[in-house]
């Protein structure tokens, strides 16, 4: 199946990992005819019940599971105003079909995960839960310790994804990959049933990410900026998608819009260019920050009338944005230490970003 | 007192001193006696390769190096840099011929393409009626011997340059301990340089500011040494005061490289610090861009740098990226 074509997901009621679960018994050849016509009448039935278009679905990489095209990003739930709010993001999402739910240990000080999980109270068998891990260097113990606060502060007894958080110094993967480091940490969750997939992200540069794919680790996951600007700026497009796809790990888009929707109140590109050419790479999700019920009624607007952009629809887009795109105003996580988090400074011995010009 | 050691330019015959004085500095001397001071003092040390730009403090790196050369012109190896940033070849020519004025003499020795450090610089300097035309004229001319590019930015913008096919005799780059573990240009372009047969100069081997040695996580002895001792024609460092001439003169006089092991002894000290790019800042920071380079890219400019406001200071700014070119 073409990674592009999104389908729709299964009716509601069906509980997502009874429906996972029978795909993955069955195997993946038969994800031609049954299941299709099953959900072309799930789409019927979920329109009938939403009166709207569903946010369609991918698969996520070779995991079996399907996962929507717009994920809701877990930093940005913790700037919304209070919990009140951030129930009611994640209720309005799931109706209109999302199921991807990204988050971070360390995302304000633990308060987008204990967000997400009150928000998340009988809704968790629902959704695809991610959350990231904070080591930025140190080892699998410390790493072991963050999965039980995830967990408790989500309230589950597993994710279904868990990724290295913030992948972004150069030496980085030496230490991920280093004995008794955060991979082996990700093996031994996966082992105990804590998670069932393991990744990595990190928002900096196409080289890192590409050092760390080049162990031999069963990474199903990775995530990376992708917009029309990456494109032609040290691209994760151009360097890294290809060789997740070609692996078949999982590729999770995220800074669609510049990370804080720069690309958009600077006039350059509307919410709709941004986030639909993020969604038409051959990604499994879009990972969106949504921190208000009017940022999620616009980005879900774009997702349930999700149609890929043609090829030259992206190529014009990158034309026009390559000119702004050179030296990397645009895509601050690259090129600054803006977006790069005090925690993981201190943990390499780096002062704090605020303490170096930008 | 033993000679600072010649080594070959490229595959060219020529050859040229191990140590390099960089003309960005040259500009910040005391005042001009100082600087011809520098200079004389500098060829009598042994140094024969000197750098320059045509946009270094607004003419005065040059101006200043013309007068210091004055009668030493045929002992030394004189480069400058040309500054079209993405623009015509004419523009290019024009600033050849203010470049050849200020410098006192007829022909350059190296003349190589200023500041490469935008991603589409590579397609815009081979462009029909690019910069690179420019350079193909000035050698066709006899104004200039040799031909290369230099940036400070990204070791794969460099790559992209090489990849033009425009066959350069020179490429200059930042080579320091710290650009071993973060974006490094002494993994990604030296090699393909030496395997090609065209000179590496480096650049920048205290990091530029010197920050390393502030925080004295190395001595600028181990600094110097290091980026020397790397398959480089020329090491070019800025020299504003005497001082600093005498301390640089004293390492390369008589040089010899450091072992493999030592190399890998201050690679490691530095390794981890040298991750986030902060000593580095050339590779990494938008403040760091050269303002009139952004200008003529279309970018927009930061009026609180101290560079923009020196810009904006000179009389004859037309409020366009250069102001007009008096040849």
């Amino acid at each position: 199946m073409n990674e592009n074509e999104p389908s729709m997901p299964p009716a509601a009621g069906i509980h997502r990992r009874d429906f996972v679960k029978g795909a993955a018994l069955t195997g993946a050849a038969i994800i031609g005819g049954g299941i299709v016509m099953a959900q072309d009448i799930s789409q019927k039935i979920s329109k009938a019940m939403t009166g709207g278009a569903q946010v369609p679905q991918k698969p996520l990489g070779k995991t079996g599971l399907k996962v929507s095209a717009l994920g809701i990003g877990g930093y940005h739930l913790g700037t919304a105003k209070d919990q009140d709010e951030a129930n009611q993001i994640v209720a309005q999402a799931i109706d209109a079909g999302v199921n991807f739910f990204d988050n971070a240990w360390e995302y304000h000080e633990g308060e987008s995960e204990n967000r997400m999980g009150q928000a998340l109270k009988g809704k968790r068998d629902k959704v695809v839960l991610m959350t990231k891990v904070c080591t930025h260097g140190r080892g699998k113990d410390v790493a072991m310790r963050m999965l039980e606060e995830s967990l408790r502060r989500l309230q589950t007894d597993h994710l279904d994804i868990w990724q290295i958080h913030e992948v972004v110094y150069h030496n980085d993967p030496e230490l991920i990959f280093k004995p008794g480091g955060a991979a082996e940490a990700l093996l031994e969750a996966k082992k105990q049933g804590k998670v069932r997939f393991i990744g990595f992200t990190g928002h900096k540069d196409p080289a890192i990410h590409l050092k760390m794919l080049s162990h031999d680790f069963p990474f199903d996951t990775v995530q990376m900026p992708l917009n029309c600007f990456d494109a032609t700026f040290r691209s994760f497009e151009t360097q890294v998608l290809p060789e997740a796809n070609k692996r078949g790990i999982a590729a999770l888009g995220m800074k669609s819009l510049g990370g804080s929707g720069e690309m958009v109140t600077s006039g350059t590109i509307t919410p709709e260019e941004g986030l639909r050419y993020a969604m038409s790479l051959s990604v499994a999700t879009t990972i969106s920050g949504i921190d208000s019920l009017d940022v999620l009624e616009q980005n879900l607007e774009i997702a349930r009338n999700f149609k890929p952009m043609s090829d030259a629809e992206m190529a014009a887009l990158r034309e026009r944005c390559r000119k702004l795109a050179g030296d990397g105003r645009f895509e601050r996580f690259k090129t600054t230490k803006m977006y790069d988090g005090d925690l993981g400074r201190e943990q390499h011995g780096y002062p704090p970003a605020k303490e170096l010009p930008i | 007192m033993s000679a600072i050691p010649l080594r070959e330019f490229g595959k060219t015959g020529v050859k040229i001193s191990a140590l390099g004085l960089g003309g960005h500095h040259l500009g910040d001397a005391a005042d001009e006696k100082t600087a011809i001071k520098i200079v004389r003092e500098a060829v009598d040390g042994g140094i024969t390769f000197f750098d320059n730009c045509w946009e270094y403090n607004r003419g005065k790196s040059e101006n200043w190096m013309g007068k210091g050369l004055k009668g030493l012109r045929d002992k030394v190896f004189l480069m400058t840099k040309v500054c079209t940033h993405g623009r015509d070849a004419t523009l290019g020519m024009q600033m050849l011929e203010e470049s050849l004025r200020r410098l006192q003499t007829d022909h350059l020795d190296l003349w190589q393409i200023h500041g490469v450090a935008f991603d589409n610089d590579p397609d815009l300097f081979i462009r029909p009626g690019g910069a690179a035309e420019a350079l193909a004229k000035a050698k066709e001319q006899g104004k200039t011997r040799f031909l290369g590019f230099t940036g400070h930015r990204d070791p794969t913008i460099h790559l992209k340059m090489l990849d033009t096919g425009f066959l350069f005799d020179s490429v200059q780059m930042p080579l320091n301990p710290f650009d071993y573990s973060f974006h490094s240009f002494e993994q990604l372009v030296l090699p393909r340089l030496v395997e090609k047969g065209i000179a590496p100069l480096g650049m920048k081997p205290l990091t530029g500011k010197a920050e390393p040695l502030k925080k004295t996580i190395l001595t600028p002895d181990q600094m110097l040494q290091y980026a020397m001792s790397l398959p480089v024609a020329t090491t070019i460092t800025g020299m504003e005061k005497l001082d600093v001439l005498y301390q640089n003169l004293k390492i390369a006089q008589g040089f010899q490289p450091l072992s493999v092991a030592e190399m890998d002894a201050i690679r490691k000290q530095c390794g981890a610090l040298a991750a986030d790019g902060r000593f580095e800042h050339y590779k990494v920071s938008l403040q760091f861009d050269n303002p009139e380079a952004r200008l003529a890219h279309g970018f927009p400019i930061d009026p609180q740098q101290k560079e923009v406001k020196e810009m904006l200071q000179e009389t004859d700014n037309t409020g366009r990226p250069f102001p007009i070119l008096k040849s």
